[in-house]
C-alpha cells in the first residue's frame, strides 16, 4: 500500500502551485524591482517543493498504518483536550485548566482517574506557585481570582 | 596563544556563581531528559527554551544552561539503554548492545559507572578538539561571501539526512516546507508575504512555537497511539564495585571512541549515531577475539558512549563557527542563539567572544559536573525512570504550554503549537524528517538574505552562485550528500540493523 506518500505528494503539489502563484501576486517593493525581489526565493521554493512532491507520487515509500478505531478516537480526545486547554487557560485560570487537562490526559493514557486528577491538580498548583512566586511571572488565576492575596 | 586567553576569559564567565548554578541545573535537567524514554535531547532543549526566556536570563547564562542540558541529555541517554534496553535516542542504540547484557548479569551499576567515565572522556576529548578547531574554522569562514554561504546552507540541508538517511527526497521536501514557513511575514523589503491579513503572522512564525509543537506535542500523540503509558520493567541496580583497574581498562577504548566521535560530529552528515556506531565496530575489530562483545563487555559500553558524546560536542563546531547545525539538537541551540539576537557564524567569535568562550568553558566544567552528578546520583535518575509515561508526558505537555504561553501571553500561540503538533505527528507517520523543517525555519531568512546579496553584487547574474572554487566545492559536497545515501545508505543501515539484531539473539 502506497497511498500515504501519494496523497501527501498531491497535497504538496497543490501547495507548491498555490504558493508559487501567491508569490507572483506580490506588489513591487518600494524603490523599484531588484535582481532578487520578494518573489524570487518563494518561486525557487515552489519549484523545489513541486519536484520533490512529484518524486513522492512516482516513487512512494510503503505506508505506515494509521490508527483507526479506538486508538484513533483516543488521539482525537487528546487533541480536543489540548485545544480546550488552550481555550480555557485564561477564563478558567491556570490551576483549574491544568487540573482538567493533565488529569484527563493521564487518565486516557491509562492512569486510574483519581490518581490522574490528583497528579493534574498537584502539577498545576506547584507550577503556578513556582511561576508566580519564584519566577515572578504571572499565570492567570481565572476562577480562583478570589484567592489572590496581594 | 590567543585561544588560551579567550578560554581563560571564558572560564571567568562560566565560573560566575549564577552561571555555574544554571550549568548545574542544566546538567541535572539534561540527564533527566536524556534518561526518560521518549524525551530526546532535541525535544528537551526545545521545551526549556521558552523557560530560559521567561526567566529573563542573560544570553550567556541561557546559552550555558542549555548547553549543559544538551551535554547532560547525552549522558542520560545511556541510563535507559542499559537498564531498560530502550535507547533514549538513536545514538544510544549501540550502548544497548553490551550495556543491557551487563545489567542482566547483575552489573548494572558498573555499566552505568563505566559509561559515565567513557562519556566524560569522549566529551573531554571532543571539547579540546572544539577549542583547537573552532577558531581556525571561524577564521576560515570569514572569507566566505554571500554566494559561499548560500552554497553552505544547501550543503547543510543536503547532508542533514545523513549518510544513513532513508529517503533524501523527503529531506529536500521537508527543507522546502521549513523554508516556505520561514517566508511568512514581512520580508526585508517591507512586502507582506502570505500573512493573509492576520496580525499575528506579520512577524512571521515563531520557530520556538514550531519546534515545541513539532517535537513535544507530536511525541505525546505517538505515546498515546503506542499505548505505551505503562512503561517497562527496569533491571535492578546493584551496589557499585568498581576498581581503578576497570577504569584503566576502558581508557584506550574511550579515547579512541572520543576521537572518532569528534570527527563524526564535525563532518556534515555523519552525526552522533554514526559516531557511536563507528567507534563500537572499530573497537570490536581492534580487540577481536579478546573481547566478548554483545555479551556485556565493558569496552562495548565504553566505545559507543565515548563516540556518542564526542560526536555531540563535535557537532557544536559547525554550529558555532558557521551557524550551520548538523543535528536536531544543535539546530535547537541555534534557535536559541537567533532568538537571543546573536547572529551565529564566524563573526560571533569576535563580536560575542564572551558568549562563545563562556559556552565552551561551560562545556568543560559541565563535563566534570556531570561526571560527579552521574556516579553518586545515578540512583535518583533510576528512580525517576520508573515514573510511567502516562504521568510524565501530560506533565511535559503542560510545561510546553506554560513555556509557550509565557512568551507572549496569548492563546493564539498555543493553538499554533497544537497545530504544529498535529502536523508533526502526520509528517512522522509519513517518515518525513522534522529536523530539516526546523532548519529551514531557522535558516530561511539568512539564506534568502545571502541569495539577495550575492545577486545584487553580481547584478542579477545567477552564475555567481557557483563562481568561486570554494562555492563549487560546497555544491559538489551538497550533491554528494544527496546521492551517497542511495549508494552507501542501504549498506550501512543493514549493518547497523544486523548489529542490534545479533545481540538480541544471544
Amino acid at each position: 500500500m502506497t497511498f500515504n506518500d501519494r496523497i501527501f505528494g498531491v497535497l504538496m503539489i497543490v501547495l507548491a502551485v498555490a504558493y508559487g502563484w501567491g508569490a507572483t501576486q506580490f506588489p513591487e517593493p518600494f524603490g523599484g524591482s531588484e535582481a532578487v525581489g520578494p518573489e524570487t526565493f518563494p518561486l525557487l521554493l515552489a519549484v523545489v517543493l513541486g519536484l520533490s512532491s512529484l518524486y513522492l507520487i512516482v516513487r512512494p515509500d510503503p505506508d505506515n498504518a494509521w490508527p483507526w478505531s479506538r486508538t484513533g478516537l483516543e488521539l482525537i480526545i487528546a487533541l480536543v483536550v489540548l485545544v480546550l486547554y488552550a481555550m480555557l487557560l485564561q477564563p478558567l485560570g491556570f490551576i483549574i485548566s491544568t487540573l482538567l487537562a493533565v488529569g484527563t490526559l493521564c487518565w486516557r493514557m491509562g492512569a486510574r482517574p483519581v490518581k490522574a486528577y490528583v497528579t493534574g491538580g498537584v502539577a498545576g498548583v506547584v507550577v503556578f506557585l513556582l511561576f508566580n512566586f519564584a519566577l515572578d511571572l504571572s499565570l492567570p488565576l481565572g476562577l480562583l481570582e478570589f484567592l489572590e492575596v496581594s | 596563544m590567543e585561544t588560551l586567553g579567550f578560554l581563560i576569559d571564558g572560564f571567568g564567565v562560566a565560573l560566575a556563581p549564577h552561571n555555574l548554578m544554571f550549568a548545574l541545573l542544566g546538567a541535572f535537567l539534561g540527564t533527566l531528559i536524556g534518561a526518560l524514554p521518549g524525551l530526546g535531547p532535541a525535544n528537551g532543549v526545545a521545551i526549556l527554551i521558552p523557560l530560559a526566556f521567561t526567566l529573563g536570563l542573560r544570553p550567556e547564562t541561557a546559552m550555558i544552561m542549555l548547553t549543559a542540558v544538551y551535554a547532560g541529555a547525552m549522558y542520560g541517554g545511556r541510563i535507559s539503554s542499559i537498564l531498560l534496553n530502550i535507547p533514549g535516542d538513536e545514538p544510544a542504540m549501540m550502548t544497548c548492545l553490551d550495556g543491557y547484557p551487563m545489567a542482566q548479569k547483575g552489573k548494572a551499576a558498573e555499566a552505568l559507572a563505566i559509561s559515565a567515565v567513557a562519556s566524560f572522556m569522549g566529551s573531554l576529548i571532543a571539547t579540546i578538539g572544539l577549542i583547537l578547531l573552532a577558531p581556525i574554522l571561524a577564521d576560515f569562514a570569514l572569507t566566505f561571501g554571500p554566494a559561499e554561504y548560500f552554497a553552505l546552507f544547501m550543503l547543510a540541508f543536503a547532508t542533514l539526512g545523513g549518510i544513513t538517511g532513508k529517503n533524501p527526497v523527503k529531506t529536500v521536501l521537508a527543507a522546502a516546507i521549513g523554508l516556505i514557513i520561514a517566508t511568512v511575514g514581512i520580508d526585508n523589503t517591507g512586502v507582506q508575504r502570505y500573512t493573509f491579513g492576520v496580525l499575528e503572522l506579520y512577524e512571521g512564525v515563531d520557530f520556538i512555537i514550531a519546534i515545541v509543537g513539532l517535537f513535544a506535542i507530536s511525541e505525546l500523540l505517538f505515546f498515546i497511539e503506542d499505548r505505551a503509558g505503562g512503561g517497562k520493567e527496569s533491571v535492578a541496580v546493584n551496589k557499585l564495585k568498581l576498581s581503578w583497574k576497570d577504569i584503566r581498562g576502558i581508557m584506550p577504548t574511550s579515547i579512541r571512541g572520543g576521537v572518532l566521535g569528534f570527527i563524526a560530529g564535525v563532518l556534515p552528515g555523519a552525526g552522533a549515531s554514526l559516531g557511536s556506531f563507528i567507534s563500537y565496530t572499530l573497537e570490536k575489530r581492534v580487540l577481536g577475539r579478546k573481547g566478548y562483545f554483545g555479551e556485556g563487555d565493558p569496552r562495548g559500553v565504553a566505545a559507543p558512549e565515548a563516540g556518542n558524546n564526542g560526536a555531540s560536542s563535535g557537532a557544536l563546531v559547525p554550529m558555532l563557527t558557521l551557524g550551520v547545525p548538523g543535528s536536531g539538537t544543535t539546530a535547537v541551540l541555534l534557535a536559541l542563539l537567533i532568538s537571543l539576537n546573536i547572529t551565529p557564524g564566524p563573526l560571533m567569535f569576535t563580536q560575542n567572544a564572551d558568549i562563545v568562550w563562556g559556552v565552551i568553558a561551560a562545556l568543560l566544567i559541565g563535563n566534570f559536573l556531570l561526571l560527579v552528578l552521574n556516579i553518586p546520583l545515578v540512583g535518583i535518575f533510576v528512580k525517576l525512570l520508573s515514573v510511567p509515561p502516562m504521568y510524565l508526558l501530560p506533565i511535559v505537555t503542560m510545561v510546553a504550554f506554560v513555556g509557550i504561553y509565557s512568551i507572549s501571553n496569548t492563546t493564539f500561540d498555543l493553538y499554533f503549537m497544537v497545530a504544529f503538533g498535529v502536523a508533526g505527528y502526520v509528517l512522522r507517520k509519513l517518515e518525513i524528517p522534522l529536523v530539516p523543517i526546523i532548519l529551514g525555519l531557522l535558516l530561511g531568512p539568512e539564506m534568502e538574505k545571502n541569495l539577495r546579496h550575492a545577486l545584487d553584487i553580481a547584478d542579477g547574474d545567477w552564475t555567481v552562485l557557483w563562481d568561486s572554487g570554494l562555492a563549487i566545492g560546497l555544491w559538489v559536497f551538497a550533491g554528494l550528500g544527496l546521492i551517497l545515501p542511495y549508494i552507501v545508505g542501504p549498506l550501512l543501515r543493514r549493518r547497523m540493523q544486523v548489529a542490534p539484531g545479533g545481540a538480541e539473539g544471544d
